[in-house]
């Protein structure tokens, strides 16, 4: 290492000493936006609106920015629309599900197999008719309401398909905060994680599904391996149970030595 | 208990160990007004053996690399036996350390313990506190998560704030621009090595003055409560008719040490997350910033502080004031007087600065 280096890295050493004295300053620095943001936040109407409605979607929650579907460059003010940058613009209707399909491949199968897939060529539903565009919502059974689905034909059967599921979404949800709090504590949740996001994926194929039979045995199945995952979050409560009964013991055990410390204190008065 | 007597003798006729306990144990007398705050010297003596415990048994399975460390702390908390609660208790212990250790400067200054001969007792008391502080910073780093990265990013950014050399010496500090692998090397020799050192050496000082001055007496429960050092020559301020060290105090210690573990194993069984947000368990990630980053508890008033005043280096000029301030009161406050219901000048400022202090913490923690 060279001189300078080393003295600088000595130097730093002792710095952090001194700057103990001087402890927390400034706050966290916002991360900086891409250039589509910054100039379509500030436009009215129909070319600001995507970045409101985006900026409160599952999208802008994972960091899926708005190149990551319309391409560009979101670097280069000046050329972040240019196709030769790979700008895709909006696609047409009859284009979107490949276009959401390029990242949601399972889901376009699932799709395109299903009864609104089908219909496509006529003009039929496509992703954002139930999703929204950019203010994209995380798929759940809240999507099949009889409002969003009365657009097109009666609720009978969506409802059916909905209350046939509930149970199984229910589970699902209170099992990702149950394993988002052990996640919390420090617990090595990867495991956990993985197997409800198979799981949870698998219900999701469901959401396409419109033959309610099958969406009813199907979600059977679902719940079967749900409940491996349950069984090892109970295993997990029992072992934070026996903590706190080791801890209850310790504690207890310390206060009697405390005493006893105590009162032999007192012999020697 | 024939052999014990044997090696005992073995050892007296050697070293004179007999001697040494008559002198330093059960002939070493002690006020006899003495009071539990008194155990806190003791406390925190334990506490920096079982953090020097816990730190040498995590140090087998963590890996002080930027690409490692997360998922080794990981390893640690779930799958080496009992490493969660070794973990727990190093990062509990730590903040119980300042905790206590606050505790011990107060018992002191509202005694008035530090007043002539014993400034160079308060004065290494002091270094030890800033290295305390010091080694839970650092060691706040090294899980190298999003609340390790973020808040070194936000301590170490404060020196910025020094006109001209500010930003020379931030980098100073992280071995580059932005925290990044190089902090985590410097931090985790300051946590390991460098700060336990001068810790371990700055407690050995500090005994050996309190060794050398004697035990101070509270002044409660005196009629002549005056500081009564003439300072005309050295004097070992004796207690003759006092109590004695061993068995005596040495079971009152004991017996705090074992209160202090019952309400450290409630924190550690039952409540460890008081310290942690749930930013402290997710691997750090220098390109998403969190809302809201804090810094510890007793950072909470500094980092309020900043925040008042309009510049952030007045809000530094100011800490370092303070600081200094208490640094040095033993040679600023020469008032005989050691009885602080006798001080109300003195009781006003203390606890002034106490309800300050406290005001600022938790307008720091909603702000």
């Amino acid at each position: 290492m060279r001189y300078r280096e080393r003295v600088m890295n000595l130097s730093g050493s002792l710095l952090i000493l001194f700057a103990l004295l001087l402890p927390a300053a400034s706050f966290a620095a916002e991360p900086q936006e891409i250039v589509c943001i910054q100039c379509h936040s500030a436009m009215p109407g129909k070319l600001g609106e995507p970045v409101k409605l985006w900026k409160g979607s599952i999208h802008a929650e994972n960091g899926i920015a708005c190149n990551a579907c319309h391409g560009g460059d979101p670097r280069d003010a000046a050329n972040a629309m240019s196709p030769a940058r790979g700008f895709l613009g909006a696609p047409k209707e009859a284009a979107i599900p490949a276009f959401c399909g390029r990242c949601h491949v399972g889901v376009l199968k699932d799709y395109l197999a299903s009864a609104h897939g089908k219909m496509l060529a006529k003009r039929g539903p496509t992703c954002v008719t139930c999703h929204s565009n950019h203010l994209v919502v995380k798929a759940s059974l809240e999507i099949i309401n009889e409002k969003r689905c009365s657009q097109c034909h009666s609720f009978e059967r969506a409802r059916l398909i909905r209350d046939a599921m509930q149970e199984t979404e229910a589970m699902i949800v209170a099992m990702d905060k149950r394993i988002a709090a052990y996640k919390g504590q420090g617990t090595d949740t990867e495991g956990l994680e993985k197997g409800l996001f198979a799981v949870r994926n698998r219900f999701h194929t469901l959401f396409h599904n419109v033959d309610v039979g099958m969406v009813k045995k199907e979600s059977a199945g679902i719940q079967a391996d749900l409940k491996k995952i349950q069984d090892q979050l109970a295993a997990l409560d029992d072992a934070r149970q026996n903590r706190k009964l080791a801890g209850a013991g310790g504690i207890a055990a310390m206060l009697l030595l405390a005493l006893f410390a105590h009162l032999l204190r007192k012999t020697y008065d | 208990m024939a052999l014990f007597k044997r090696l005992i003798d073995w050892i007296d006729v050697r070293i004179g160990a007999r001697e040494i306990v008559a002198k330093e144990l059960t002939g070493y007398l002690l006020p006899r007004t003495i009071n539990t705050w008194y155990s806190m010297g003791s406390i925190l003596l334990f506490i920096f053996a079982l953090q020097v415990v816990t730190g040498i048994l995590l140090l087998i399975y963590y890996v002080p690399d930027a690409d490692k460390a997360f998922k080794s702390v990981t390893y640690i908390m779930n799958q080496v036996p009992f490493g969660w609660l070794i973990r727990m208790c190093h990062a509990v212990g730590s903040n119980m350390m300042v905790l206590v250790l606050l505790f011990h400067m107060l018992s002191v200054l509202f005694m008035n313990s530090y007043k002539s001969p014993r400034e160079l007792n308060w004065l290494t008391g002091f270094i030890l506190f800033t290295l305390v502080q010091g080694i839970s910073l650092t060691g706040y780093l090294l899980p190298w998560s999003q609340l390790s990265f973020w808040a070194t990013t936000v301590a170490t950014n404060s020196v910025s704030a020094i006109p001209v050399v500010g930003q020379y010496l931030v980098e100073f500090l992280r071995g580059g621009k932005l925290v990044g692998p190089p902090t985590l090397g410097r931090f985790f020799a300051l946590h390991v090595a460098l700060i336990p050192a001068g810790i371990a050496a700055l407690v050995g000082a500090h005994l050996f003055l309190l060794q050398r001055t004697g035990v101070s007496t509270p002044p409660f429960g005196q009629k002549e409560t005056a500081n009564q050092w003439q300072g005309d020559g050295y004097r070992y301020e004796s207690h003759p008719g006092g109590i004695p060290f061993f068995p005596n105090y040495a079971l009152e210690d004991l017996r705090s040490i074992f209160i202090y573990l019952a309400c450290f194993l409630a924190v550690v069984f039952f409540d460890p997350y008081l310290f942690f947000p749930r930013d402290a368990f997710l691997p750090a990630n220098p390109l998403q910033t969190p809302a809201h980053i804090k810094p510890e508890w007793y950072f909470l008033a500094n980092y309020q502080t900043l925040k008042i005043f309009p510049s952030e280096f007045l809000g530094l000029a100011v800490q370092g004031a303070g600081m200094t301030f208490l640094a040095l009161l033993p040679f600023i406050d020469r008032s005989k007087e050691r009885h602080p219901l006798k001080r109300p000048l003195f009781m006003v400022c203390a606890v002034g600065g106490i309800l300050l202090w406290i005001g600022l913490t938790v307008w720091g923690h909603y702000s």
